[in-house]
Formats: C-alpha cells, structure tokens, sequence
C-alpha cells in the first residue's frame, strides 16, 4: 500500500488480466492491461461489443476480481483487502449503470438513502445526504415517488444521486446513457460533467458511443479484443485525424453524429417532454 | 295402519349445530398444526432457500459451490417422499422429541419437515426474480451478503415471498388432513372419521365446504396483500 499523494492517479489498473469462458465456449476477457486515471479527469473507454470494456470497468471496484495484478483506488490495493475492508473502500467507490437497477420496492429517497445505511450514517446525515443530492440531480420533487413512476431519463439521475451520497471520489459509468434517447443523454451527460466540474469527481465511463466519449472525456482508451490498443486525449471534442479510432469512425460512420443532426430537427413530443423533466 | 310419523329427517343444518364442538376443536387442530408447520416453514425453510440461492453459481456467495450442492441434494429427497410415507417413516423421531406419535402436536413433526423443505424450493426460486443487477449494485456500494438479504432481497421478491407462504399454507392445510390418519386430528380428520368411515356425507360436506372457505380466504388475502407491497 502506498500514500496518497497530489501526483498519484485517483485509479489506476496495473498489470489486471481476468479471462473467462461464455457459455458458448468462448475464450473472453481482459489481457493484462495498465489504466491510469488522474483525479479530476472523465476517462473513457470505448470499442466494440465483447471488447472487455466493461468487463475492464468491473475491474477496478473488484465486482470481477482480476486473475492477477492491482486494483489502486486512493493509493489504497483493493486486492490486498480483507472481504469488510473492500466493502469499506467500496463505499466510497460510486458506481451507475445501463439499466440502473433501482430498487423498485424503495423510494427514490429510499434508493439515495440505500448506500448510507448500509454504511451506517446517521439519520441526520442521511436525509441531508438525500436532500442534497436529489437537488443536485434535479429531482428533489420526486423524493416520494416509487422508480416505476419515473422515465429512463430520470431513473438514471436517481442512479447518479445514489451513487453520490456517500461522497465519492471516484464515479465508475457503465454504458450509462445507452438505454436512453439521444436527448436524454444530452442532459444526462450535463449532469455528469457537473459532477465532475462541481464535485471533483473522477469518472471511469464505458461507452460504445462515440459522442458521449467526445462530449464528456478528457482522455479515452480504446479496447480491442481485450486490450487497449490505444490511448487519445480529446481536445474541444476533436479525435486526433490519424488515431485508429479516427479510422474506425471514417470507416464505420460516426453513428453519434446523425443522432445530433436528428435532435437539431423538431424532437417528437415526448422527447421534448421527456427533456422537460430533466 | 302403522304408525308412520317418523322422527324428522336430520338436515345438514341440524348436524352441523350437533358437531359445532367438534368442529370447533378440528378447526383448532387444525390451526395449531397450520401454525407450527408455517413457522418452521417460514424460518427455517426461508433460511435454507435463501442460503441455497445465494450459494447458486454466479451469485453472492457462489463460490460455496459444495454447500450448495448438498443443500440442494437435501432438498430434493426430502421432497420426493410421498408425504404419507415421510409421515411413518419420521414417526420414531416424532415419538423422541413430542413423547407421542399421535395427535396435533406429533403430525406437526412430518408436516413442518415436508413444509420447511417445500417451502425453502419455492423461496429459493422466488428469490431469482429479483434482477441480478440489482444484487450487483448492492455489492458495489459495499453492501455485505445479510444487508443484501436483509435490504435488496427481502424488499425486492416481498410480493412473490408472500405468494410463496401462501402456496404453501394452501398445500399444507391438505396435507393436515392426510395427518388425520395417523391421529392427528384436524378438520381433515374429521372428514375421514365423520365423512368416510361412517358414511355420513352431510359431515363430508360439511367440512369440506369449511377447507374451501378457509383457502379462499388464505388465498385472497394473499394475493391482496402481495398486491399491495408491490411497487414495481
């Protein structure tokens, strides 16, 4: 275990490989790779389906535990951890997903509430926790709804609210807008850039979206066949022309780019409701 | 010509007014029965089901893969007696610890070993309703396997765990009256002595029209009460 210090990356992933076998027979995973993310930046991950980006993301709060290498999350090695050690770092590990698995049988207060009583906070503390986090989502009206009530839109902020109420350093995004309209993650990925600019929060975001990545990422590694075959920064939302992920979007198309030319047209009415509750 | 005013023709009105202690005390029989097999059901059975899903492979606790096996062998054999089999065959280890092996208080012993076992399948399976998402983001915020029970399973598959005790109460108050033969007492056991020994099918009727009120009635409640919890 080190110390922490300004200099030290507020994630790093070295050397962490994981294999496993689909119930196909198919050989997938991670091979050994090396991640450094710096506090304060949004660092994405982006590539094809079955590339291992998420599985890469699963890595680094240990829900898949690596074969080998170290998981250093505040210069702390989740490997080393005992089982209520690693719950603790956890704690203060946030993470959002695709779908994201809400309790529906919970208030949305309740689902904010849910990480600090696990963790033991006082009531006090929490309904403050609860009260500040909802505004910061945009959602304080909805305190008292159940999750059924609301949009996709509007679940996922519930998601980034709990996620947050434990105070995070580090916030981990699985694929988080990709079962959302483009006008929602528009929103939505405001949303997470606040977090970042106003709360300081490091973000490790998968995408396979190539306009998330260029909208939110200061810095984006790309995975192919379990590996990152290459590591960009994004200037002003501009990928460097001779970067094989500029390639990729010349040769695939940049299916992002028409879904913005389609939001600049009249939206259907219930998007432009949809965004109205954001 | 002889006289032949005969004494009136009891109606089923009439036997019922007659057996009305009898049926009291079957009706109570019945409830002790239905509550001890229930509880045991509930607790340890609701246990087992929930350690058998949480040590299934994939899950929390799924690398316990041995425990889970043999829980899941024990279940299996429990469930394949014929209960009326599993009645006899328990009967020397329900003498050891009631002191009898007839009576309300003796059935209870087969009755609570088939329900604990029935009981901890149906829990097992309704706990695989609840998304493993759900359980992944639990473990991600650092929640440790019994807030995990305690906070996102339990909340989470409560409408389909009331469905669950009340399937169970439903089977369990027929298999109450199969304790009848061997003296266990009970509406069911009324049936039999009354009903079916002696040929009176007013007390047949009787206590049958009886068991379809009360499963109704655990069955409506039920399904009203899982209604009511289930916010998804």
């Amino acid at each position: 275990m080190t110390t922490q210090n300004t200099d030290s990356p507020a994630l790093a992933l070295r050397g962490v490989s994981k294999s496993f076998r689909t119930p196909d027979g198919q050989q997938v995973g991670v091979h050994p790779t090396d991640l450094d993310v710096a506090p304060g930046e949004i660092h994405g991950i982006i590539g094809f389906s079955g590339a291992g980006k998420s599985t890469l993301l699963r890595l680094a709060n240990l829900l898949e535990r690596p074969d080998a290498g170290q998981v250093v999350v505040h210069g702390q090695d989740l490997m080393t951890l005992s089982p209520a050690d690693l719950r603790t770092a956890r704690q203060r590990i946030g993470m959002i997903f695709q779908h994201f698995n809400l309790l529906h049988n919970r208030t949305v207060a309740d689902n904010v509430a849910f990480p600090l009583r696990i963790a033991g906070a006082d009531e006090a503390r929490i309904n403050e926790r609860v009260k500040t986090c909802l505004e910061f989502v945009g959602l304080s009206e909805k305190a008292g709804v159940y999750p059924a009530q609301l949009s996709g839109g509007q679940k996922q902020r519930v998601a980034i609210a709990r996620a947050l109420a434990p105070e995070p350093h580090v916030l981990l995004a699985d694929e988080p807008t990709s079962a959302l309209d483009p006008r929602t993650t528009q929103s939505l990925l405001e949303v997470l850039a606040d977090v970042n600019r106003r709360l300081g929060v490091t973000i490790l975001l998968v995408s396979h979206e190539m306009g998330v990545i260029r909208r939110l990422c200061h810095r984006v590694s790309v995975m192919e066949g379990g590996s990152i075959v290459e590591r960009l920064t994004i200037a002003n939302g501009r990928i460097p022309p001779d970067s094989q992920l500029a390639q990729w979007l010349r040769e695939y198309g940049d299916a992002e780019g028409d879904a913005e030319e389609a939001a600049a047209e009249p939206a259907p009415q219930h998007l432009l409701s949809e965004a109205a509750h954001g | 010509m002889a006289d032949e005013t005969l004494a009136p023709v009891p109606t089923i009105l009439d036997t019922f007014i007659e057996l009305l202690p009898e049926i009291g005390k079957a009706a109570g029989e019945t409830g002790l029965m239905m509550l001890i097999c229930l509880t045991a059901a509930v607790i340890v059975g609701g246990a087992l089901g929930i350690l058998v899903f949480l040590t299934s492979p994939g899950q929390v606790l799924g690398r316990y893969r041995r425990f889970n096996l043999v829980a899941n062998g024990f279940i299996n054999v429990f469930r394949s007696f014929p209960f009326i089999i599993l009645l006899v065959a328990v009967s020397p280890f329900t003498r050891h610890i009631v002191g009898t092996s007839i009576g309300p208080l003796a059935a209870s012993v087969p009755l609570s070993l088939a329900a604990i076992f029935y009981f901890a399948r149906i829990i097992e399976q309704t706990l695989r309703d609840v998304p493993r998402g759900v359980i992944e983001a639990a473990e991600a915020m650092g929640a440790s396997p019994l807030q995990i029970v305690t906070q996102v399973l339990l909340v989470e598959a409560r409408s389909g765990l009331i469905l669950a005790v009340t399937i169970t109460a439903v089977s369990f108050l027929s298999y109450s009256a199969v304790a009848g033969v061997v003296g266990g007492g009970g509406i069911g056991d009324l049936a039999i002595r009354y009903g079916y020994y002696r040929f009176q099918t007013d007390v047949m009727l009787i206590t049958i029209v009886l068991l379809v009120v009360l499963v109704q009635g655990i069955q409506f409640f039920g399904q009203w009460l899982a209604r009511r919890v289930d916010k998804r």
